[in-house]
């Protein structure tokens, strides 16, 4: 499973623990409350009944009360209940006698005993409070407290208290998001430049003032960068050395074997065929150092300009002896290419150089929108070669030798070099019907 | 037979270039400095300058403004190094042509004698009847070799004047850096940076304004044209 991101994983930590501390500030703030509320309550409940009680006390003192109207005398709110149980009966302020089954049988035992007591109860599913106080003659005088209200006002409470929870949960998991993405905002800084980089724009630096805090991740950055960019030129310089420095001598043999070549006649077979040997080693040695100057130079950006495809590939094949009516134009193709002249004449060049020297020559140079293809008459490229084929040094087996010994072995790289920088590329098809397809692709637009 | 100054400063190079050469059937005339190279020009001057770039004491780039100054010898730059900035720096010090190590013998008696077909297309087919193309201030007698703005003669080198008969033969037509490049350096593929250095000089030469030239003017991604 792939991990969370960082700010996902930041902005989760910063809604727990949010959640976490309003969960339990609300839980205990909730708990505090409520005790309170009900201890007030209930207190306030047993005073009522023990005044009521006294009223009802005083009342009892005749000799026959009337309890029904001394019931009835008693100032109570709609929220509370009186009942008396007198020598086995209850009475209540209405006729309801069967009022006394809500009071628990605990409570009317300790009440019997003659001690006053309160118990909470559950009545018509609101929480009440029941408060004995036992008075004279044998009896005991209840009063139900119902606590329904207080009971609705905790609950209200409650919603309120968990909405705000949730609320900073989620002011948490903002503020998460919103901090990680001022603290990565650097990161993103780091990381356009080291894409720009990549794109091959080697100036790119960052501001070391910028951000305090990453001073050392600026630093290391600005290092590897001035590394990279010094590596590169002096590549580049290596290159250019390397292609002076051969191609003096190069030079001279190439002089030197055009003189020894003109007089072959006058040499015995022996010293004549060595000289051949000679001339064709240094026209090979020729061709190696330009594909390398070539590769070397190859990361250079393209040089795009209109080009008539058609008149180029035409010339391409006439400057190899094939005949030019191998080429078949894709009806809709554009007439003019924005490319690199130089380099897509070379890269065709190569894949028919290719073909002749080992697919027994092109049978077709196909040109679509944005593509060129070449086929092969040859047996195709075997599986095993085919990871390979666009790799430096790669030779495949000569199909015949007309294409004048061996090639470079650098020939597809460079086409390959050369569709890429073009932000394109090569590959290898099957043609219908056996033999090779190079298809190389070559956007008109930089695609970015 | 034509002669030759090939100026190289590396003796084996200069020795092999100026025995084949010579198999070519030129008279070489091989120096291994810029200075001896003038000095040998003065002396004997050759049909054509072969001078490499880099040479110890004056390089290449001064040699060929100096050759310049006097002389419109066709030059050709046969240099090691291929970036840019080389050519079109020789290029523009007046050099007709480059051609980068190793080079085929072949293949520079090939450039040689199309730079000798330039020079004698100047001369050799004159008519009785002179033609006169103008375009505007601008004259240009493709017969006698020679290019006046103003009424006044204006110094050009071979090159730049085969380069300014083909466009003034075609007026007002635009003709691409490709088919300026097979028509003046018969070249089938080429440099086209050739033709632009070359149009840079020759502005210099026949634009009052080279920011805004009048007569030859650029169409952009099409080529040149010529017009009054």
């Amino acid at each position: 499973m792939r991990r969370a991101g960082l700010r996902t994983r930041v902005s989760a930590a910063f809604a727990i623990g949010a959640l976490a501390l309003s969960a339990g500030v609300t839980f205990v703030s909730y708990e505090l409350i409520s005790n309170t509320l009900f201890r007030e309550r209930e207190r306030a409940a047993v005073r009522a009944t023990y005044f009521d009680a006294t009223v009802v006390n005083a009342g009892l003192a005749g000799s026959d009360p009337e309890v029904g109207e001394l019931l009835q005398a008693l100032d109570i709110g709609a929220d509370r209940y009186v009942l008396l149980y007198r020598q086995g009966q209850w009475y209540s302020r209405s006729a309801d006698a069967s009022a006394g089954s809500a009071v628990p049988d605990a409570l009317q035992q300790m009440a019997a005993t003659g001690q006053a007591g309160a118990q909470r109860i559950r009545r018509d599913s609101e929480a009440a409070l029941v408060v004995a106080v036992p008075v004279q003659g044998e009896a005991v005088f209840y009063e139900i407290v119902s606590l329904g209200e207080l009971e609705r006002t905790l609950q209200l409470l409650a919603l309120v208290l968990t909405a705000v929870a949730i609320m900073v949960a989620a002011g948490g998991a903002a503020v998460g998001w919103y901090v990680t993405r001022h603290a990565l905002r650097p990161l993103a800084a780091v990381a356009d430049a080291a894409s720009g980089i990549a794109e091959g724009d080697l100036d790119t630096r960052l501001d070391p003032d910028a951000e305090p805090e990453l001073a050392r991740l600026t630093e290391s950055f600005n290092h590897m960068a001035d590394e990279l960019s010094r590596r590169l030129q002096r590549d580049r310089r290596f290159a250019a050395d390397v292609s002076h420095e051969l191609r003096s001598p190069l030079q001279t043999l190439s002089a030197a074997v055009s003189v020894l070549n003109r007089r072959k006649d006058k040499l015995d077979e022996r010293s004549a065929a060595a000289i051949g040997l000679i001339a064709d080693e240094v026209a090979r040695f020729q061709a190696l150092v330009d594909d390398l100057i070539e590769l070397a130079r190859s990361d250079q950006p393209v040089h795009r300009e209109p080009v008539d495809i058609g008149l180029l590939a035409g010339r391409a094949l006439r400057d190899r002896g094939l005949p030019v009516d191998l080429v078949e134009v894709v009806p809709g193709t554009p007439v003019d290419w924005p490319i690199d002249r130089r380099r897509v004449e070379q890269a065709l060049g190569n894949l028919l150089d290719n073909a002749v020297r080992y697919g027994g020559g092109p049978v077709a140079v196909r040109i679509g929108p944005e593509f060129l293809e070449v086929d092969d008459a040859g047996p195709g490229v075997p599986a095993e070669s085919r990871p390979t084929i666009f790799d430096r040094f790669v030779r495949g087996p000569a199909a015949n030798s007309r294409g004048g010994g061996d090639g470079t072995g650098l020939g597809l790289a460079i086409v390959a070099e050369h569709a890429a920088a073009h932000g394109g590329k090569v590959m290898l098809l099957d043609r219908p019907g056996g033999g090779a397809r190079f298809r190389m692709e070559l956007p008109q637009a930089e695609s970015e | 037979m034509s002669a030759v100054l090939l100026i190289e400063d590396d003796d084996r190079i200069r020795l092999s270039l100026a025995m084949a050469l010579e198999d070519e059937g030129y008279e070489t005339h091989a120096v291994a400095t810029a200075e001896e190279g003038l000095e040998m020009q003065r002396r004997q001057p050759a049909d054509a300058v072969l001078v490499d770039l880099m040479l110890p004491g004056m390089d290449g780039f001064e040699c060929i403004r100096q050759l310049r100054r006097t002389d419109d010898v066709p030059v050709i730059v046969v240099s090691a190094r291929d970036d840019t900035h080389d050519i079109v720096a020789g290029l523009e010090a007046g050099a007709d042509d480059y051609v980068i190590k190793p080079v085929a013998v072949k293949e520079l008696a090939a450039r040689l004698r199309a730079m000798r077909r330039r020079g004698r297309a100047a001369t050799a087919a004159a008519t009785p009847a002179m033609t006169v193309l103008t375009f505007g201030d601008l004259e240009i007698r493709p017969e006698a070799g020679e290019v006046r703005l103003h009424g006044d003669p204006v110094a050009v080198t071979r090159t730049e004047f085969r380069l300014l008969c083909e466009l003034a033969e075609h007026p007002g037509q635009v003709l691409s850096r490709q088919q300026l490049l097979s028509r003046v350096w018969e070249y089938e593929i080429g440099d086209e940076r050739l033709v632009d250095v070359h149009v840079g000089r020759l502005r210099h030469k026949i634009e009052d304004n080279t920011g805004r030239p009048r007569h030859l003017v650029t169409v952009r991604g099409l080529g040149y044209k010529l017009q009054p």
